[in-house]
């Protein structure tokens, strides 16, 4: 028995670094880092992977089992050993196969500022180049938009009026403000999914439909920028349909 | 705020006041997943440190005053930034290779906080509300801040702020004298990689060590940052007396990175000027992931009163400014 639980006490930190290491592979294999963390941090996790793989590798190689025995119960018996092993193993574990692709509308409605006015700061200077290619797309078709797109566009008001009355499809949630109004809404994500927040466009016309609670929703409409009583001009888009689907493969926008 | 259900435009349907536990995990998920490549990063500084710089050699670098150290480590914080996981297993081994621990503490807390990237991010963030203000003040204000800390720091005894395992001096570490006595280490015998030995064993010490402390405050960070409603807070937030505490309570609840954080309150409307300069600084300082975190250097008192005398400097330095005509 002492045997047994020194061999397992011996191979746990190998075992509980393997563990975070497939964790961290599978999340990167299975697309779900899209869910959990932005674009930039994500070649961290793969490396971060490969580094503990390669460290479980040098553990074994380099050191053997202990021969003492303690008390199963003291700091350094077998017992209390693994118990904090599991610690290290079960939550992350837990997490990776009982968490959501997406946060829910409980959530979202405590992160909205419904009066917040985004400035959609980048740490490149691509706002005006982003404005420009959804600009340059073809006037006969629907323009592919974010919600981001239009706040962005929402901000030069030489852009938004160049813009506004053109046809777009945006894809997100929709919800409804406590007086009834009806928005469109995304969540930008800056390191991982614990701080993103949502961003929304007012919808106004036709909003009908069937939908379930945090269905991924395309609307097309007409884009528009009215002016609000502060004079800064607030993204609209017309309603013209609203149709159920797929998540997005980045389900959380990027600054 | 409500969302809609069914056939819009329907009566809303208010949104759930309660926690949304998959989304608790969510949070939980992507934070650990953020936090373990820093955490190991450290941990190989730290490791690297360990087996190929020696203590006399720190001792050497190190300025002779107490005080000279505090001003040298928010320097190193400056140019050796590192966030906040990464920083603590490179602080643990420093304070074990004779860094003084009120020198070593300046650095954990200067590392984040006086981060360029930080200061940079406060300036992109709020590129269209006084950006150079708001830059300045955030670094002056923690300039300020760590100084204060940094002398008190200096008068605490290092037994009554350090886990009794860390005071270990720069000898080599038993492995019950680790955060993580779990792991015990016993080379294999006639190894010629003695250094690769020590290196390997040192960093998993290290970053399994921490790596438990992390998970505990990646959970209480999940919970809070999920379950708050931030709104809540909105109707302080201009205010001049509950402003400032609004900014710190929202920063040390949400546990956001010293470079992200500007980004989320620069667009939250209902917060003034000073709630927001509290909510940038106070949160790099402790929240509640980096309350666990050190607590796997510190002792439990020491991090309260470090919380108590933190959050107090920067609710006293935002609410000045905060009174300014």
């Amino acid at each position: 028995m002492n045997t047994l639980a020194r061999q397992l006490t011996f191979f746990a930190p190998a075992a509980v670094m393997t563990a975070w290491a497939t964790v961290m592979l599978h999340t990167v294999a299975s697309g779900r880092i899209n869910e959990l963390l932005s674009p930039m941090f994500r070649n961290y996790v793969i490396a971060c992977a490969a580094a503990l793989i390669a460290f479980s590798i040098l553990y074994l190689l380099l050191f053997q089992p202990t021969q003492k025995t303690a008390p199963s119960f003291a700091p350094t018996g077998t017992l209390r050993q693994l118990g904090r092993w599991l610690v290290l193993l079960l939550p992350v574990i837990a997490a990776a196969v009982f968490s959501p692709s997406a946060f829910s509308s409980t959530t979202i409605s405590k992160r909205l500022d419904p009066n917040a006015s985004y400035q959609m700061p980048t740490w490149y200077d691509k706002n005006k180049q982003v404005a420009q290619n959804v600009m340059d797309t073809d006037p006969s078709q629907a323009a592919p938009v974010e919600v981001t797109d239009l706040i962005q566009l929402g901000q030069h008001p030489d852009q938004a009026k160049a813009f506004a009355d053109r046809k777009v499809r945006s894809v997100g949630h929709i919800m409804l403000t406590p007086d009834g109004s009806p928005k469109l809404i995304r969540l930008i994500m800056w390191c991982c999914a614990a701080d993103a927040v949502p961003v929304t466009v007012d919808l106004k016309g036709s909003i009908k439909g069937t939908f379930q609670r945090d269905d991924w929703l395309e609307v097309t409409g007409t884009a528009q920028f009215p002016a609000g009583k502060d004079g800064k001009t607030t993204p609209v888009i017309n309603v013209d349909t609203i149709t159920p689907t797929q998540e997005p493969d980045e389900p959380y926008l990027s600054p | 705020m409500y969302f809609a259900l069914f056939d819009l435009p329907s009566t809303p349907v208010a949104a759930s006041t309660g926690i949304a536990w998959p989304d608790v995990a969510l949070s939980f998920f992507a934070i650990v997943l953020e936090g373990a490549p820093f955490l190991l990063l450290g941990a190989i500084i730290s490791g690297l440190v360990d087996v190929y710089l020696p203590a006399g050699l720190i001792k050497d670098w190190l300025p002779r005053s107490k005080t000279q150290g505090i001003f040298a480590a928010m320097l190193t914080g400056v140019f050796f930034p590192l966030c906040e996981c990464g920083t603590m297993p490179v602080v643990q081994r420093l304070i074990r290779k004779g860094v003084p621990p009120a020198v070593a503490t300046v650095y954990l807390l200067a590392a984040p906080g006086l981060n360029p990237l930080a200061m940079l991010s406060t300036w992109v963030a709020f590129r269209n509300q006084e950006p150079w203000l708001m830059v300045a003040l955030r670094l002056g204000f923690t300039v300020a801040i760590l100084t204060f800390l940094g002398f008190w720091l200096m008068r605490v005894r290092p037994e009554n702020m350090l886990r009794p395992e860390m005071i270990t001096g720069p000898a080599r570490v038993r492995p019950e004298m680790t955060p993580n006595p779990g792991l015990e280490l016993t080379p294999r015998p006639g190894s010629s990689l003695g250094g690769l030995q020590e290196f390997t064993g040192a960093v998993i010490r290290d970053f399994t060590g921490v790596l438990l402390f992390l998970i505990i405050g990646a959970a209480v960070a999940a919970l809070f940052s999920t379950g708050f409603n931030r709104n809540l807070l909105a109707p302080i937030g201009q205010n001049i007396f509950l402003g400032p505490i609004a900014g710190i309570v929202l920063a040390q609840m949400l546990c956001l990175c010293s470079t992200t954080n500007a980004f989320i309150i620069a667009a939250f409307a209902p917060f003034s000027i000073p709630a927001k300069i509290a909510f940038m600084i106070a949160g790099p300082l402790i929240d509640l992931k980096l309350y666990w975190v050190y607590r796997s250097c510190y002792q439990a008192r020491f991090v309260h009163l470090l919380w108590l005398l933190a959050t107090s400097a920067v609710f006293m330095l935002t609410f000045l400014y905060a009174l300014k005509p």
